[in-house]
This record gives structure tokens, sequence and C-alpha cells, in this order.
């Protein structure tokens, strides 16, 4: 199991594609950088002396977090697509799996050794993305538009960040196990793009008062719970849902509509069943 | 001992094609050709015994263990005929993987890797990235993938598909050098002199059944030749041969005498037919059995087989 895991992540750091995904998000992280410091200069300028001014100060920081880190989550969820819908079916396709699965291993423990191996590496992606961020944010930004926040919330946010790329593994290698590389990869471009719009939606119907907005929003997190996630990521981090002029509830990127704590054990049982179901299909599957 | 044994193992793929019914039994150090054209299900018949396709019924064992257990393939080795290897791996760091899976000591493997890539003549380029391999290079570091985990049985799936002539003869030889061995080697191909080189053993596979199976000396025996030479008398005399002389193939005169192939039902006819010529005053100079090509011996059983099927009907 570990040797594949090993092997997985050796595999996609090996690949051109994760080079340019490693240089692309460079150039996003300097331009986020450079866009905060900009927005910190004429932050200054402008002054902020007033009780309003000075919320609106926070409100502009939380978004301009916001902004950062969904677009951020965005592309770790890009690569966890891209790398775990050809995960097992490119494998089969060119029959390098033969030689893998002809050894003393169980189909069971190749599966995990896949889901380890693109799991950690995009975990790792993740964190060093949130991290990237968060510096950023904080560091660039200085007095005039850093946040206060604890330990436990960041911890608590970017454990919530991360389980997203986590999700889209475990259900990109259950497509994987079943279907070619090119159906895994529209029929979880189609999940991830309803969850995507689904949370819109959620958020809108929530600011609206709309209950059939919300629900529509609430099913799709239900069929997909990776943008319930990134919501409650940011309920994490700012840590004020319940307040009603919480930043937590301010914009499209944050989150009007907090998910319930439950929804974390729903979408970690969500993950679990997506790899139990994959076990039992690429078990029976001829390869 | 059986180092393998099928009973009845069908895989067939929506009730078409595949492999059907196959049963047999092979003994440790035997070299078992298993012989077909393309398309016979030959490749269908390794993958379900190592577990790569689940089988339709039937069952197998490898080494005493079910096949499709991680037990059965523990000593085993497997050069797949369409073989593809990571190509962001160079060709040593491809031998620690299988080595780490089969669970090599740590402390053997640099000296196993370095014994297997020398047994197949890959010295020197194993530290080369194997997207720059050739393909017959392609096929010998399976081959050392196959050869790793130092297998007791050792299937061989095409194994000199994409050599040139070099690199088919070196096969050969490192075939005979692992039965040497007393390694069982499983040997698909549809080459017929590939198989006949090495093989003790044989079945023949076509349109997914197996036709027939045994030592390839006694298959061989299925038609036997005999090639007699005698007077010249023999090409004028028009003799009424008796049923158990198949045809007869007039062949150049040498020296004033006449030489012919007799084809006959079997070799107990070649004595008879001698008394038959005799009987008849021709005198007899030279009386020479001939081994028959496999490819003949081929042809006369799927001739035989497909003869039965329209008897049965």
């Amino acid at each position: 199991m570990w040797t594949i895991a090993k092997l997985t992540f050796k595999e996609i750091v090996s690949k051109r594609i994760f080079l340019i995904t490693m240089m692309m998000t460079a150039v996003f992280l300097i331009l986020y950088g450079v866009a905060i410091h900009y927005a910190v200069k004429d932050w200054k300028s402008f002054g902020a002396s007033t009780v309003d001014q000075m919320m609106q100060q926070q409100l502009f920081s939380s978004q301009l977090l916001s902004i950062g880190l969904y677009f951020s989550s965005f592309i770790v969820a890009l690569l966890s697509i891209l790398s775990s819908v050809s995960a097992i079916a490119s494998e089969i396709d060119s029959h390098q799996i033969d030689t893998w699965l002809m050894r003393p291993i169980t189909r069971t423990q190749f599966l995990f050794g896949k889901v380890i191996g693109l799991g950690g590496l995009l975990i790792a992606y993740a964190a060093f993305l949130f991290a990237g961020i968060i510096i950023l944010h904080q560091g660039i930004g200085g007095e005039v538009v850093s946040l206060d926040f604890s330990i436990s919330q960041i911890v608590s946010a970017s454990a919530t960040y991360m389980l997203q790329p986590l999700v889209l593994v475990t259900l990109g290698v259950m497509l994987s196990s079943r279907m070619t590389t090119l159906n895994a990869g529209i029929v979880l471009i189609i999940l991830y793009g309803s969850a995507f719009i689904g949370g819109f939606v959620e958020q809108i119907g929530t600011i609206m008062e709309k209950g059939a907005l919300v629900n529509i929003g609430i099913i799709s997190s239900l069929i997909f719970p990776v943008d319930a996630m990134y919501r409650k990521m940011t309920v994490f981090l700012f840590d004020t849902a319940d307040n009603p002029v919480s930043l937590a509830q301010q914009g499209m990127f944050a989150s009007a509509s907090a998910p319930n704590n439950v929804m974390i054990l729903y979408t970690i049982m969500y993950g679990c069943i997506a790899l139990a179901v994959a076990i039992i299909l690429f078990r029976k599957r001829d390869v | 001992m059986n180092v393998m044994e099928a009973k009845g193992l069908t895989k067939t793929y929506n009730g078409q094609a595949g492999i059907r019914n196959v049963s047999l039994e092979i003994e440790e150090g035997m070299v078992y050709g298993f012989l077909g054209p393309n398309g016979a299900g030959k490749s269908t018949f390794v993958r379900t015994m190592l577990g790569l396709l689940n089988p339709t019924s039937g069952e197998g064992k490898i080494l005493g263990k079910p096949i499709g257990t991680p037990e059965s393939r523990e000593k085993v080795g497997y050069l797949p005929e369409l073989f593809r290897y990571p190509d962001w791996l160079t060709g040593r760091k491809l031998l620690e993987s299988h080595a780490e899976l089969c669970k090599v000591p740590i402390r053997e493997r640099k000296k196993r890797i370095d014994e297997v890539v020398d047994l197949v003549g890959m010295t020197g380029r194993d530290k080369e990235k194997i997207k720059g391999y050739s393909k017959g290079m392609s096929q010998r570091i399976g081959l050392a993938c196959a050869l790793i985990n130092d297998p007791k049985l050792i299937f061989l799936d095409e194994p000199t598909s994409a050599l040139d002539p070099i690199g088919r003869k070196d096969v050969r030889d490192l075939m005979l050098h692992l039965k040497d061995q007393g390694k069982t080697i499983f040997l698909n191909s549809h080459l017929l002199n590939e198989v006949e080189s090495v093989c003790d053993h044989v079945s023949i596979v076509h349109k997914s059944e197996l036709i027939v199976q045994g030592k390839w000396r006694e298959l061989m025996m299925v038609e036997a030749q005999v090639e007699i030479m005698s007077s010249a008398k023999a090409e004028s005399t028009k003799l009424d041969f008796p049923d158990f002389v198949r045809n007869v193939e007039r062949k150049e005169a040498v020296n004033g005498r006449s030489k012919a192939l007799y084809q006959l039902k079997r070799e107990e006819d070649i004595p008879r037919l001698v008394d038959f010529l005799a009987n008849h005053k021709l005198p007899i100079y030279e009386v020479t059995p001939v081994i028959p090509h496999l490819e003949d011996v081929f042809m006369h059983w799927v001739n035989e087989k497909e003869r039965r099927y329209v008897d049965h009907r």
C-alpha cells in the first residue's frame, strides 16, 4: 500500500502539469500579494477614523481574504479532479496496472495506496496555499487589513479547507475505478460545478430570504458537499456566524447561510462511503 | 507437485469469446507452451489465473493457493503481452518498486536487481528513464521485473514480440537457463518455433477452447510421415495402397532411385508399409521417419477438433 502511495505521489510530482500548476500558483500568490499591497496603500491614504469606516475596513479586509481563499480552493479542486479521475482508469487503459496488481497485494491495498498518495499530495498543496494566502494577507496587509485570528480558528478553518481535496479525491477515485478517465472527469466536473452554483444560489437565497433557493443550495451540498466545506471554513475562520454583523456572513465568497456542524460529519461520511464504493467496484472490475 | 492447475476455468465477456472450460495441470520445472493464434484466448487465460480478470466459472490454483488471492501471486512472475511501465521511472526504480511490493528483503534488493538486470542484458541502461527505452528494452526490463522476486512460476505472454532476432535468441536462452534452474515457465505464444524450441509440454488453444494438450513429442506423432527410398521401378508401379496410407508424395529421384514421402495414420504403420512395399517386390534402400512441423501438428489438431464438431452436429 505504501509503495503504491509513494509511487502515486512521485508520479504526480514528476508530471509537467504539476510543474505548471506550481508555477501558476506562484504567479497567483504574487498577484494576490501585489493586490493586497495596493489595497493597503489606497486604504492608508483614505484613513479610517469613525466606527463605520473601521467596520468597512474589516469587511473589505475579510472580502479580500475570502476572495483569495475561494480562488485557491478552486485551484486545489481542479488539481484534485484532474489527478484523481485518471488514477485507476488511465492505468487500466494503458495496462500499466497489470504488473502492479499481479503482485501479492489486494485491490483494496492498491486503491488505498492511490488515495493516500493523491490525498497526501493535495493536502500538502492545500495547506501550502492556505498558509500562503493567510501569510500574504496578514503580512502585507499589516495593521490596516490584518484580522485577528486565534490558533484554533486557523486550525479548524485549515482542516475544513483540506477536507475539500480529500472528498474530491475519494469521489474521483471511485469514478475512476468504474469509468474511463474522460467520463469520470466529466461527471466530477459537473458535480463540482453544481455544488459551486448551488453554493451561490444558497447565499443569494439567504440574502433575499427565498426558501426555495436556500433549499436548492442545501440539496446541492448534500449531493456534493465541497462548496459547503468552503462556506464552513469561512465560518471557522471568521468565527462569528451567529453574530448579525459577522464577517462570515458578508459577501458572495463568505457564508451568509452557515452550514451546520453536522455537515462536517456528513462530508467525512461521504468520503468514506465513496471510498467503500470504490473498493467494491474495483474488486469486481476486470482490468 | 502441481505448480499450477485449472479446473473448468472459463472467462467470457457477456457470453462471448474469452476462454472456455480449460482444465490443465502443470508440474514443477515444466516449460509449458500455450499455443494458439491471436485472439484464441491465451492472454485471457493467463490474466484470469493472475486475478486480473474474474473467472466466469471454474477454479484455479497457483502453488496450491486459489487464484485471485495475493498468496497465489507471491512467487509468480509475469511479463504481459501489452507491457507498459511508468515512463517517468528509471528501469532501476521500477525494479526497486516491484522488489518492495514482493517484500524482497532490503539487504538483498541491490544484489537481486543487479542480477536480473544482468540476466536480461540491461546492464548500464538500468539507470535511464523508461521514457527513453526502445520497445525491445522495455520488454527486457519487463522480463527483469518478472524475475525480481525469484519466482517459482513465470508467465511469459509473447515474450519476444518486440525483440529483434538476437533478442529473441537471448530470451530463448534465458528460458532454457530458467528451466535449468528448475523454474516453471508458462509460455503464451503464437510463434510455433518459439514453443518448439523450449517447451516440453504444449496446449493448443483455438477459438477460446483448449483443443489438446500433452507432451509435444507425443502430440507431434499425430500423423506419422516416412520418407522411403526405393528403386526407380517404384515410380512406374501402380500400387493400390492400404487405408492406413493417407497420402503419397513423390520426391525427386536421386542416383536413379526414387523417393517418396508417405503420410500414415500412426507411427505403427511404418513397418506395415515397409512390409507392403516388400510384398510388392519393391527394393527398399532407406526408411527415414520425418518429424512433422509444428504448424502441421497445430493444423491437424485444429482440423480434428472442427471435424469432431461437425460430426457431433
